[in-house]
This record gives structure tokens, C-alpha cells and sequence, in this order.
């Protein structure tokens, strides 16, 4: 049992973006009988975390991010914004337990003014995201998360992207490391998927919430940029050299010639 | 129960990440090992090459050449490693896979200009069946590489001077592409299509024209369909999760223009 708990952990982390539901109940299909839910819960927890999965907290409409970096102890995370703290159940992908968290940081001035910044970035680039910017190993840190989907199940493709920054903040300049993600599922008869993964690192003249905002708005526009190209380089390059549209005859095969002069020769000839 | 689990075992594979395809086989089998023959005869894997030890010639592997551990090479009709009562085709239809691996095999180096081919046909009581492979691989950079294979089955039933032919095509296509600037990209995945057609047979070497013209055409459909999927369909995605330009100016020119046409319509 422990393997198939294994196996199955694999399947959920695995979950293409807005599929994870459909994922699980694949999973409990194939594990009938099993009670196998409450195993997963560590997979459940990682994929939640790492994906940066949002969720609606109680009696507001704001989605915010789950990760890594907005932990607390057990499975309760924080958002600076609203200055609230919650409970994650992280199965059913559901907020509870909603309570005052006031943002205690040295960094708390540059924390919000870096929320505003990324604010304006966010609303000139992505139609809906959610970010979260939080401080992070010991108050010498920040994180700063930005996370997008768009999900059109009927139309059988899903997409994420996420950008995933660290900026140390006790002395100027500083370097923003981090990484960018997208993936995209597309499964109408068939089962396509780009993965990216982006590594950055630039560094900031100063620890100000403009130019590490201004750093970040242009490595993503950088790195789209470069995205786009290397769609036009692989349908030129790769693509092609795999398979001609055509003969470099530019006709299609004489199936009777080829297959008539020898064929003639094999069937009637032996 | 054993029907729901298939489905959602081809459901989950469906979902997971095409790179992975191989190793998620692997782990449902596991999960539900009753599920092993039907999957592997179900689900398409990228193809893998192995040498014919009589002829010296590179032939694909799948399931419809395998027998138990062995695999039957197109070029020698052996299995390797050697099985004493292996299933071959009858003489009639080991002919027609001979002149069908000669033709697809020109048709390979038009089309492909290098990597490798194999054709298998086997037995039906009202006809026949078989498999053609196709897979190529490129490297055209140090750090880019893709990947094509082909697998397409097809059923022949006799009729009246007349063949009922079904195919199923599978392209199985990967592409990677790693850089400084880029990072890693990973665009992969596999599309499968159908086509019923009822075409004249005058004598087998039809068959061989029929089915040749089937796939070719089929391929060229799969070809643009995958070009429209992995270069057009991944990319506006990506364009819907973020917008390159600021979407204030995007909105901003999206109502002028709808002043325009209002005004132009007054």
C-alpha cells in the first residue's frame, strides 16, 4: 500500500493546471475501495504550495496564494494585504478560520509599497492574478509571487503562469533571483503541454519597491519576448526537420509507381 | 469496475504530462496490475529502436510485433530473441508486409529524409490489419532537440471488389529548446485521428496504394494540425495568461475602436 500511496502522490503533484480534480477522482477510481485521500494530503499540501493554488478566504472575494513562503505553523498561511491569517485544507483546496494577522516586519513599509507597485504591474499584464509579497528568512528577504491561470475546460485547455522572485533587502544594490513558470495543457483528442522554467537573476541598483518592480516587469516582458521566438524558432527549425509537408518533388508519393515496379517484383516474382 | 477503471486510467493519462506517458503506464499498471494488457495495447508510447540481428537494418518495436519478450523484425520475419512458434502472417499477407515496408520506405526518405520505418501486417478472418511506424529524430542545436513518431493502424474487410478500410493515426511529437535567455522549454504531446474510407481493390497491390494514400494523407492533415496546436493554440495561451502589451493601452485601443464603428454606423 505505502507504494501505491507513493505512486498516487506522484499523479496529484503531477496534475496539470485546473485539472486536479479530475485528477483525483482518475485516482480514487483506480484505487476503489481505498480510503486513499487522507494519505495524499502530504502530495495534496506540496502541490498546493509549490503551484501557488489560491483560494477565496471566508466572507471575502479576494484569491490568495498558498506557499512556501506565507506558511505558518501547521496548515496556516497568512496574506499581508489583508493582513489575515488562515486556515488551509489543503484536499479540498478550501480557506477557514479566518483571523487578524497584522504584518509584523521591519520591512512592513517596503512590503506594502512593493504590493502597490506589483499591483499596477499585475492589472497591465495579467487579466486575473493573484500576488503576495511576504518577508521571508529571518526579515532579511522578500518573496514576491505572482500566479495566473485561465482554465477553459470546455474548450479542453488550461493555463498557469507563475513567477516566483527573492530579493534581499538589508543593503542596496541587491539581485532578484528567482524563477517563472508556465505551463499550458491543451486536450482536445490528444494531450499537448508546454512546461517552461525561466531561472532569473538580475540585480537592482536599490532596494525600492519601483526599481525592483520595474526590474521584474521588464525580465518578464524579456522573457515573453523570447518565449514568442522560440515558438517561431521551433516550428522553423525542429518542426520541419522532422517531417516535409511535402516532397522536396513537391508532389505527393506515385503510390502505384513505387509500390507497382516492386511489388510486382515481390508477389509475383519469389 | 474494470471498465471505469480503464477509463479513468486513459483519463488520467490523458491529463498527466505526455513526457511522462511511459513511467505513468508503469505506475497505474502497477496500481492495477489487471490493467496491463488492455493499456499497453491502448495507449501509445514513443517507439524504440532495435537492430535486426539478420539483416543488419534498424526496425521499431510495439505491441503489434511483440510476441511475449520477443519482437518480430520486419526485414528477417524473426523474432528476436528467437521464438520457436512465434505468430507470423500468412504467406499471402507476409508478402504484402514485405512490398508495403518497401514503399513506405521511399516514402519515409520523401517525407522524412532520414530516420526509420516499419510495417506490420497480421491476419483477420474477413482481411487484414496492420501497423505502419514512422520516427525521426533532430538535433539542430546543441541544446534543441525534437522528436516524431508515427503510428498508424488500419483494418482492411473485404468487400466486393472493394476494401472497407479504418484507420487510427497517432503522432506522438516532442520538442525541447534550452538557452540563456529562453531557460527550458518543453513543448510535447500526441494527437490522435480517425478516417473510414471504402476504396477499389483490383489485385493485393492496391491495398498497398490505398493504404499508402491513406496515411500520407492523413499525416499531411496530423502534420498541420500540430503545427496549428503546438505553435499557434500553446502560444495564444500563453498570450491569454499575460498580455506582452499593457493591457490599459489594449483597452484603451479596443474602445476607440468601437467609437469608431458606433460613429461610423450614426
Amino acid at each position: 500500500m505505502s507504494s501505491t500511496i507513493e505512486l498516487a502522490s506522484a499523479f496529484i503533484e503531477g496534475a496539470p493546471p485546473g485539472e486536479l480534480a479530475d485528477v483525483v477522482a482518475d485516482v480514487q477510481a483506480l484505487t476503489e475501495g481505498d480510503d486513499i485521500l487522507s494519505s495524499l494530503s502530504p502530495a495534496f499540501e506540496r502541490y498546493n504550495e509549490s503551484q501557488l493554488t489560491t483560494v477565496k478566504l471566508p466572507g471575502s472575494s479576494q484569491e490568495v496564494i498558498v506557499s512556501e513562503f506565507n506558511k505558518l505553523e501547521g496548515n496556516r498561511y497568512f496574506d499581508p494585504e489583508s493582513q489575515t491569517s488562515f486556515e488551509m485544507d489543503h484536499t479540498t483546496q478550501t480557506a477557514s478560520g479566518a483571523q487578524s494577522a497584522p504584518l509584523e516586519s521591519q520591512n512592513a513599509d517596503l512590503i506594502k509599497s512593493l504590493l502597490k507597485s506589483l499591483a499596477v504591474h499585475a492589472r497591465e499584464h495579467y487579466t486575473s492574478c493573484s500576488y503576495g509579497v511576504y518577508p521571508i528568512e529571518n526579515d532579511s528577504s522578500v518573496a514576491i509571487l505572482l500566479v495566473a491561470n485561465r482554465y477553459s475546460p470546455n474548450n479542453y485547455w488550461n493555463g498557469r503562469f507563475r513567477s516566483i522572485y527573492q530579493v534581499p533587502v538589508s543593503s542596496s544594490p541587491t539581485t532578484v533571483t528567482g524563477k517563472i513558470h508556465i505551463d499550458v495543457h491543451y486536450y482536445e483528442d490528444g494531450n499537448v503541454a508546454l512546461n517552461t522554467n525561466k531561472p532569473v537573476s538580475v540585480s537592482v541598483p536599490s532596494v525600492s519597491a519601483e526599481s525592483i518592480i520595474s526590474r521584474i516587469a521588464t525580465v518578464e516582458r524579456d522573457y515573453q519576448e523570447e518565449l514568442n521566438k522560440a515558438f517561431v524558432q521551433m516550428a522553423e527549425g525542429a518542426f520541419k526537420g522532422l517531417r516535409r509537408q511535402l516532397p522536396i518533388t513537391r508532389q505527393k508519393v506515385e503510390w502505384e509507381k513505387i509500390g507497382g515496379y516492386r511489388l510486382g517484383q515481390n508477389i509475383q516474382g519469389k | 469496475m474494470a471498465d471505469a477503471q480503464f477509463d479513468s486510467a486513459l483519463d488520467l493519462l490523458r491529463r498527466l504530462n505526455p513526457r511522462d506517458t511511459k513511467k505513468n503506464l508503469q505506475s497505474i499498471t502497477s496500481i492495477v496490475p489487471d490493467l496491463t494488457e488492455d493499456l499497453l495495447s491502448s495507449v501509445d508510447q514513443p517507439l524504440e529502436i532495435r537492430r535486426c540481428p539478420q539483416t543488419s537494418r534498424d526496425y521499431l518495436l510495439c505491441d503489434y510485433n511483440r510476441d511475449g519478450d520477443s519482437y518480430r523484425s520486419p526485414w528477417s520475419n524473426e523474432f528476436d530473441p528467437p521464438l520457436e512458434d512465434g505468430t507470423v502472417p500468412s504467406e499471402r499477407v507476409r508478402k504484402l508486409e514485405v512490398a508495403a515496408n518497401e514503399s513506405f520506405d521511399v516514402y519515409r526518405e520523401l517525407y522524412y529524409e532520414g530516420g526509420v520505418g516499419s510495417v506490420y501486417f497480421w491476419d483477420l478472418d474477413d482481411g487484414f490489419a496492420g501497423v505502419i511506424l514512422l520516427k525521426k529524430g533532430v538535433t539542430p542545436g546543441s541544446q534543441s532537440s525534437g522528436e516524431w513518431d508515427s503510428i498508424h493502424v488500419f483494418e482492411a474487410t473485404d468487400r466486393a471488389r472493394m476494401s472497407h478500410y479504418k484507420l487510427t493515426s497517432t503522432v506522438i511529437l516532442h520538442l525541447a529548446n534550452e538557452n540563456k535567455a529562453l531557460g527550458e522549454m518543453d513543448l510535447s504531446g500526441n494527437m490522435t485521428r480517425q478516417v473510414e474510407a471504402d476504396l477499389p481493390v483490383e489485385s493485393d497491390a492496391s491495398h498497398i496504394a490505398n493504404v499508402g494514400r491513406l496515411v500520407e494523407d492523413m499525416e499531411l492533415k496530423m502534420r498541420n494540425l500540430l503545427q496549428e496546436v503546438y505553435f499557434g493554440k500553446a502560444k495564444d495561451v500563453v498570450g491569454e495568461l499575460r498580455s506582452l502589451a499593457p493591457l490599459s493601452e489594449t483597452n484603451r485601443d479596443r474602445a476607440t475602436q468601437l467609437e469608431m464603428i458606433k460613429s461610423m454606423q450614426k
